[in-house]
């Protein structure tokens, strides 16, 4: 089920970068779909056992002792920590290209800056 | 010595630039000319990370695949920095993590460590292209780059869903072993497609690259243009012939999008007054060759046309760059005479763009012989027949000959009102080796024969773990 939500947030996310003329609501659209795309990674992961158990965080704990548990696959979670990073970075580069724009044109309206 | 230095010290030297600003430029040109240096000494091996042997960790491939595309991103890469270095010292920290980027997306061979190095090399190529001081142009370039990495990683994902492994070798081995049909794993190689055709410059996903090479200076313009082009077409190349597995129809859809970006490219470029924007739209022209013949799986001409398009990119966008920095436009009309002053630059700039268009004397002339009569001696099953492809790159070529010659023409006469522009030394110095290594290559041919076919045996006997 969650994949559904996850590919709906990333066509959600792809329609408002088609749709919106306002850098803020550009970057906005590019922040949902890299969401959409995290939780579609995460949700890799995930594992049902065959009599319907959940699987449980991959740590072993005193009370999770034991490797034969039911886990769920650890390395989604380390690949998408890593694309949130670079996410942010790309999101805090956005902003601070939107704040040039603001200063050179005095909008974050594409449309309204007379250039192609 | 180990290649795995050729990320870690610039990646460090970026660090250190941003605490010691002042040494920054002079530590920009160090590491970037040890990088040059060390490749000499770069072992041919698969360097494992942290003790995790493939395909459990990351590993680093250097075979001769990686090492040739190492050698000419250090080389043009040094060339761009040492040539620029005075009149953008604020870039230096940025550069360094840029050489980081490249040298990591060259060597490799984890497909999502692949994104992260994509990602970083990305970052490094927005930033520098804020020297153009057209923000809005780079906000595109950063929209279009990052949906494209996002797509890349959602076919990435899905692959690794599939199979298991984000290890480049074990996965084509994994596909190959499980029997899986090509038309069930078109969809997440047709995601990756897209995501690399955005960097490398492929019909429908480029509308940024007008935009920035359009508006670029000496430092932004032979980076993106030759640096990153010269990259991205090597990386996308690996996976084309190392990884991606296509089903007949998505060839097809390949086929159709590599010819438009050839002819559209072309046409453009034959339509524009602009001399920067000439040159763009060649450079997409060249990189969708690159990728038509990485898909056919010619590799060895691959790499030798996307290296010499790098080489020859870099000399046309620096010569180019400078002399709109000076006379303050990229008209054909305001620069004409250019070369009457500066006959040096004019000859290797000459130079340089015969080669592109495949005059027989220099090496592109060799790269498109051996490329036409490898498509027409395949017993591949190419789309639309054998005739296709060439008469295409026939035909594209004759129109490249026609707007490169009109160019050099109104570029080299007119001696009334012509710019003065002065050139630097290191770039006439430079812009002569490159000239004379594209005749001399051109002519005595055999070096550059081995070497390629060298290179496309080794792909074909398939990749190291």
């Amino acid at each position: 089920m969650l994949q559904y939500a996850a590919i709906f947030l990333i066509m959600l996310g792809l329609y408002g970068l088609l749709t919106q003329r306002n850098i803020i609501k550009i970057i906005l659209s590019l922040n949902i779909l890299e969401i959409g795309l995290n939780v579609f990674i995460i949700s890799i992961g995930f594992v049902i056992g065959t009599n319907g158990e959940i699987g449980i965080a991959p740590i072993l704990t005193s009370t999770n002792n034991s490797s034969a548990l039911l886990f769920v696959d650890p390395l989604p979670q380390a690949l998408v920590l890593t694309a949130i990073v670079i996410g942010v970075g790309t999101t805090a580069l956005g902003l601070a290209l939107a704040k040039n724009i603001y200063a050179k044109y005095g909008t974050f309206n594409i449309d309204e800056m007379g250039e192609e | 010595m180990s290649a795995i230095y050729l990320i870690a010290v610039p990646l460090l030297a970026a660090f250190i630039s941003i605490l010691v600003k002042k040494v920054s430029p002079y530590l920009l040109l160090l590491v970037s000319a040890a990088s040059v240096v060390a490749m000499y000494f770069v072992d041919l091996e698969t360097i494992v990370i942290g003790g995790f042997t493939a395909p459990y960790g990351i590993s680093l491939v250097v075979d001769r695949f990686s090492q040739a595309g190492l050698f000419a991103v250090n080389v043009l890469f040094f060339l761009v920095v040492a040539l620029n270095i005075n009149n953008y010292k604020k870039m230096s920290s940025i550069l360094l993590v840029a050489l980081a980027g490249l040298n990591g997306l060259l060597l490799t061979g984890d497909l999502f460590n692949l994104f992260v190095f994509l990602e970083v090399s990305g970052i490094a190529a927005y930033l520098i292209t804020t020297t153009n001081k057209k923000p809005l142009a780079t906000f595109n370039y950063l929209v279009a780059g990052t949906v494209g990495s996002s797509l890349y990683l959602l076919g990435l994902i899905l692959l690794y869903a599939m199979f298991g492994t984000l290890n480049m070798a074990d996965m084509s081995q994994s596909i190959a072993d499980s029997g899986v049909s090509a038309a069930v794993v078109s969809l997440p190689f047709l995601l990756m497609f897209i995501g690399f055709g955005v960097e490398a410059k492929l019909l429908p996903f480029n509308s940024w690259v007008k935009g920035i090479l359009g508006h670029s200076n000496s430092l932004s313009g032979p980076m993106i243009a030759s640096v990153y082009a010269t990259a991205m077409g090597l990386v996308f190349g690996r996976l084309l012939s190392e990884v991606f597995v296509f089903d007949d129809k998505v060839t097809l859809i390949i086929a159709v999008v590599v010819v438009l970006s050839v002819v559209a490219g072309e046409a453009m470029a034959y339509a524009s007054t602009k001399v920067r924007e000439i040159l763009l739209f060649s450079s997409i022209a060249q990189a969708a060759l690159v990728v038509l013949l990485f898909v056919n799986g010619f590799v060895g001409w691959a790499i030798m046309l996307a290296i010499a398009n790098g080489v020859t990119k870099f000399l046309l966008f620096s010569v180019i760059n400078k002399a709109t920095e000076v006379v303050g436009s990229d008209e054909i009309s305001s620069l004409k005479g250019l070369f009457v002053n500066n006959k040096i630059i004019g000859v290797s700039f000459t130079a340089a763009s015969l080669s592109i268009i495949g005059l027989p004397l220099f090496v592109g002339f060799i790269i498109k012989m051996k490329m036409l009569e490898s498509l027409f001696t395949s017993t591949l099953v190419l789309p639309f027949g054998n005739y296709f492809y060439p008469a295409v790159i026939l035909l594209s070529s004759i129109v490249e000959g026609v707007y490169f010659i009109k160019l050099l023409v109104s570029l080299w006469y007119d001696k009334e009102n012509a710019p003065v522009v002065h050139y630097d030394v290191l770039l006439k110095y430079v812009g002569v080796v490159i000239a004379l290594g594209l005749i001399v290559y051109g002519v005595f041919q055999g070096n550059v024969v081995d070497f390629a076919d060298s290179l496309g045996a080794i792909i074909l006997q398939g990749g190291v773990f």
